[in-house]
């Protein structure tokens, strides 16, 4: 297993990518739009659940520990309808994703914008997105 | 400079909602079939209903990216849409001035007076299905298992009910438009959620316009008055909604803890 790390991007606005803004929530309230992170790690489950769901990974910090990290996606319907397709991803799953980190920094926690899988499949934060 | 950044990043997904509201939805395919129509006569409105597409979906009714309307930054702007907040009379104006994201009745699980879309049925969400009977048009909202019961027998509102979040609806035919008619709201929802405080008072009433232009078709426009809170009625911009390609919607059910917790330790942080 290649071994995971972490790594914060911070960037110019931008450096922002699609990001389907239509929710229940604000997202800029609890998610920082100007702190774009990107984690690689390995899938340990997938939260297909109201309202929002959520992909939980596991990553190799800085430190060398791991860390369990929380990225908040799209509702579970909208994800269906767009043809996200539960259980696609797997735990144990190496994936890459790409969001904007959460402004409480004590938690490990963020908006997912977009996960690729270790086969270039792409996902977007309400399912499958272009393959890259 | 903390505030700042939390201003862009609120005002960027205001512009690119906004976006997505005034998008043009989808076009059904080019339809000469004939209106549905009930046993009565009258259009039968039944069916689910959406933009084209769901969030993040493909085609012309998706919602426009954060990065999309940035990118329409640079362009010459159009006016910007008249939308029940810009509306608000000098109290109200300074009241929301003292009000936030984090205080959006939808964290904590609580449905819209009208929806985020501005299409009434859809309250937080982008799709919602309508059961049209003899005696009561039936609108179904996704999100937090919202309803909507609709009388149109000739019936007046209730009285004898307590404030509701989406009001007291009764329904009319006028030819083939069926009109509905909304008072009796609670002031403690909001026009539309995403943090956009869109507070309203309990004089609101709203009255809906349908009309099927075809088969895969539905037309929407819709009236705001608050004479509490605004200076004028909002016109609600027209809403072009399209038939979803699918018979049932699903649930959206509300269980907001997990976010409300982020909010709620974004804004300790911006105070520290």
């Amino acid at each position: 297993m290649k071994s995971a790390k972490i790594a914060v991007f911070v960037a110019a606005l931008a450096a922002l990518a699609a990001v389907p803004v239509l929710a229940h929530h604000s997202f800029a309230a609890a998610y920082d739009l100007t702190d774009p992170i990107t984690v690689k790690g390995t899938i340990q489950s997938v939260l297909l659940r109201n309202p929002h769901s959520w992909f939980v990974l596991e990553v190799k910090g800085a430190d060398g520990k791991m860390e369990e990290w929380s990225f908040e996606a799209g509702t579970p319907s909208g994800m269906i309808r767009n043809g996200y397709k539960p259980n696609v991803i797997k735990q144990g799953a190496e994936v890459t994703i790409k969001g904007f980190r959460a402004r409480d920094t004590t938690q490990k926690r963020g908006m997912l914008r977009e996960l690729v899988t270790a086969d270039g499949q792409v996902y977007g934060m309400f399912g499958p997105q272009e393959s890259k | 400079m903390k505030r700042s950044s939390v201003t862009l990043a609120f005002s960027m997904a205001l512009t690119a909602t906004a976006a997505y509201c005034q998008t043009p939805a989808a076009k059904a395919a080019p339809s000469s079939s004939a209106i549905p129509r009930a046993a009565d006569g009258r259009p039968d409105l039944s069916g689910v209903w959406w933009r084209g597409a769901d969030v993040g979906g493909k085609g012309p009714g998706a919602p426009v990216s954060t990065a999309a309307a940035q990118g329409k930054q640079g362009q010459a702007k159009a006016a910007p849409p008249v939308t029940f907040p810009s509306l608000y009379n000098a109290e109200a104006q300074a009241k929301a001035k003292t009000l936030a994201d984090k205080d959006d009745p939808s964290l904590n699980c609580t449905s819209t007076a009208f929806g985020t879309l501005n299409v009434s049925m859809f309250d937080v969400g982008a799709v919602a299905q309508i059961v049209q009977t003899p005696k009561f048009m039936i609108f179904l909202s996704e999100t937090y298992n919202g309803f909507q019961i609709v009388p149109f027998d000739g019936r007046p509102h209730r009285d004898a009910v307590p404030p509701a979040n989406r009001g007291d609806a009764v329904g009319r035919w006028d030819g083939d438009v069926f009109v509905v008619d909304k008072n009796n709201f609670t002031d403690t929802s909001w026009i539309s959620a995403e943090g956009r405080v869109s507070f309203h008072s309990d004089a609101m009433h709203t009255v809906e316009r349908y009309r099927m232009i075809d088969a895969n078709t539905l037309e929407i426009e819709a009236t705001v008055e608050d004479s509490k809170v605004l200076t004028k009625p909002w016109v609600v911009p027209k809403q072009t909604l399209v038939r979803a390609p699918f018979d049932q919607i699903m649930e959206l059910n509300c269980s907001g803890a997990e976010t409300l917790s982020l909010i709620e330790g974004a804004a300790k942080a911006a105070k520290k």
